[in-house]
């Protein structure tokens, strides 16, 4: 039986500490870990260490990652301040940092050709989809509102970010100011006091 | 549910593709124009999207008025 690191519930860098620490002592090991960071972090440590990687089980968010060691014992010794200054602590999944926030400030994207920005911002928005980490919260202002109104080629692409437990802010005052109060079609009506806190909480604003 | 299937529409270049994009708005044919998925190679960065049993009525609208790459299940 392999040794069993428990490093659930740990914040990085200790899940990657603890498993550098046992397989420095034993030949093969399972650490139990509950996030993606640590996953990766200790898939670097397996090619830092010369050691096997896998993901054995998973069960909810708890990933079981077996390492065993293939090269000699001590072979490669690896300072543990070392590795954790290495490791991506900071690059932390949106959530630790503030949420991830999309600007839709126009409703074109780039600027120079209107053609050209139209189809960029229909692409870009489709794109959110798949984008990852999701998006939080989405926030349109300025003629930005025109694309969750009804005839936006994106509506579609806004509702289902709605759908998928994306935050849509529409501006108010824009949506009053184009006179489109009855055609905005996803997300909510806002205001520049949640729009203006939601910017300043954020960890990224995106701006295409 | 069943999983709705699509094909997308390759075009030598945007204009094409926006082309195709305004004749199809006319005739009334539901499609969207998206990204070219990551997993197929094109020279345009877009191409449109419209479900499989539409296929051949886009076929039928642009047929001699458009000249389209190819048309790749998604």
């Amino acid at each position: 039986m392999p040794v069993i690191v428990d490093a659930r519930g740990l914040a990085c860098p200790e899940p990657v500490i603890m498993a550098k620490n046992a397989i420095e002592k034993n030949e093969e090991i399972t650490v139990l870990v509950d996030n993606e960071m640590a996953v990766e972090n200790i898939r670097r440590l397996a090619v830092k260490m010369a050691c096997g990687f896998s993901v054995t089980e998973k069960e909810g968010e708890v990933r079981h990652i077996t390492l065993v060691r293939t090269g000699a014992p001590g072979q490669t010794p690896v300072d543990s301040e070392a590795i954790a200054a290495e490791m991506s602590c900071a690059v932390a999944s949106g959530k630790e940092t503030g949420p991830l926030v999309v600007i839709l400030s126009d409703n074109h994207m780039g600027r120079g050709d209107d053609v050209l920005g139209d189809i960029l911002i229909r692409s870009f928005v489709h794109t959110l989809l798949q984008l990852k980490p999701r998006p939080d919260k989405v926030i349109c202002y300025n003629s930005g509102v025109k694309l969750a109104a009804k005839g936006s080629a994106v509506l579609d692409d806004l509702q289902q970010l709605a759908k998928d437990g994306v935050d849509i802010l529409v501006c108010g005052t824009c949506v009053n100011y184009f006179e489109l109060g009855d055609q905005v079609a996803a997300g909510h009506i806002s205001n520049m006091y949640d729009i203006a806190e939601t910017m300043a909480g954020a960890g990224r604003l995106l701006r295409p | 549910m069943e999983e709705q299937r699509y094909v997308v529409f390759l075009f030598p270049s945007v204009s094409y593709a926006l082309k195709a994009e305004k004749i199809l708005k006319a005739a009334g044919i539901a499609h969207k124009l998206i990204p070219v998925p990551r997993h197929i190679s094109s020279d345009c960065g877009v191409c449109l999207r419209a479900t499989e049993d539409k296929q051949q009525d886009l076929e039928r609208e642009l047929q001699g008025k458009v000249a389209w790459d190819k048309i790749v299940s998604l």
